[in-house]
């Protein structure tokens, strides 16, 4: 379902996303970094998975949170912009499915998923969404950047650290989109 | 599939998942189960050693294109930046590198040097040899997702905090590169340009 604008509905957005999810969990299987990582976190004792889990769990959370982001904002954007942001959404979804699935064999289970989610201040037009996706992908990097060390065993981080790698490169891509310089520094710090 | 010399990227991402169903093929506890395996132990100087060769190759292959005049204003305007932040990376890594005594790697001194480790890492596309620019990001794309892999291997081993902090950091940059090279190429995108929600290199 498109509006009047061009624009894709939210409607049409969730649609889209859960077959892009469908696809993400397909290519997910295909993916070493989580079966690793799964199985050597079973190998952990209680108190490590215990922690393991908090981490994951806040992990996920913000990638709600940036998925809730992408479909608010995506409307906003140009049609070029909202092609290449949907596809950042499937790839934010993916980032959920991994991380529910390393809770899960952790012993834990996924905090359910929350009605809606604080964005802050509301993006109104194509420069704000830009900015509140930006901010978001910044702050998934720099969380993770955190995050990592504190997890256990070494495939955990590993699976977690092919996360903030692709959210990295998001940030390049958004930063393109604002006429910013993509890579503005040798080390991603989630900074800007 | 070879079109102009090189493979396509599509071949190429092909290559990455294929890499990355091979990550999936090691042992879960490889690290912490190496003497049950008969693998050598695991030691932070040798896989530094090893990420900063990789960083010297990419320096050179950098330099060489940056130089060659074979890239467009575009591209050349795009990539240029990407010289410093390697040579950044690698002296971050030589920092921590003789901090624990090791020895630092020496990088390619000429093009037949780079070509043979090129090969050695399996890099389609030889420096000397490239007939324009879209040769040059296909090498440049290809020994950037060999250095991503490389440092994810890293991270399925390292224990040191700061170094893994350290390793992430550079990993994220080096997948932006991997990311701008992708949207220099004809036709990209920025989507066309991250196709895949979990990065991991070739392997």
């Amino acid at each position: 379902m498109v509006s009047d604008d061009g624009a894709p509905s939210r409607r049409a957005l969730l649609t889209g996303t859960g077959t892009a999810l469908a696809g993400g969990v397909l290519a997910l299987a295909g993916c070493g970094s989580v079966d690793t990582g799964k199985k050597a976190v079973k190998q952990t004792s209680a108190s490590v998975r215990e922690r393991d889990i908090a981490i994951l769990g806040r992990a996920l959370e913000l990638e709600r949170r940036t998925v809730a982001a992408y479909i608010a904002c995506i409307p906003l954007l140009t049609r070029p912009e909202r092609k290449a942001c949907r596809q950042f959404l499937n790839e934010e979804l993916q980032h959920t499915g991994e991380l529910a699935s390393l809770i899960k064999a952790a012993g834990g289970k996924a905090p359910p998923r929350a009605d809606s989610y604080d964005l802050g201040q509301a993006a109104t037009d194509g420069a704000s969404a830009r900015a509140l996706v930006h901010s978001l992908e910044a702050l998934q990097i720099s969380s993770y950047l955190g995050w990592i060390p504190q997890l256990s065993p070494a495939p955990v981080r590993a699976a977690v650290a092919s996360i903030l790698t692709v959210d990295s490169q998001h940030l390049a891509m958004v930063r393109v989109m604002q006429d910013q310089d993509p890579v503005p520094g040798p080390f991603v710090t989630g900074s800007t | 599939m070879i079109s102009g010399g090189g493979p396509t990227r599509r071949e190429l991402l092909g290559a990455g998942a294929a890499g990355a169903a091979g990550l999936l093929a090691l042992p879960a506890s490889a690290a912490a189960d190496a003497s049950s395996t008969g693998e050598p132990p695991f030691s932070e100087t040798d896989r530094l050693q090893r990420l900063i060769r990789l960083e010297l190759l990419l320096v050179y292959c950098y330099r060489y294109v940056l130089a060659s005049s074979i890239l467009g204003p575009r591209a050349h305007e795009r990539l240029a930046p990407f010289v410093g932040h390697e040579e950044a990376h690698v002296a971050a890594l030589e920092s921590r590198l003789k901090a624990r005594g090791g020895a630092v790697p020496v990088g390619p001194d000429s093009i037949k040097t780079a070509n043979r480790y090129l090969a050695n890492r399996g890099v389609g596309g030889r420096l000397g040899q490239l007939k324009g620019e879209r040769d040059a990001l296909y090498l440049l794309l290809t020994l950037e997702q060999v250095t991503i892999g490389a440092y994810f291997v890293a991270m399925t081993k390292l224990r040191d905090s700061e170094l893994i902090t350290l390793v992430c950091q550079i990993m994220g940059n080096e997948a932006q590169h991997d990311a701008v090279i992708g949207l220099s190429l004809p036709k990209a995108t920025p989507g066309t340009a991250v196709p895949y929600g979990l990065v991991q290199g070739l392997q």
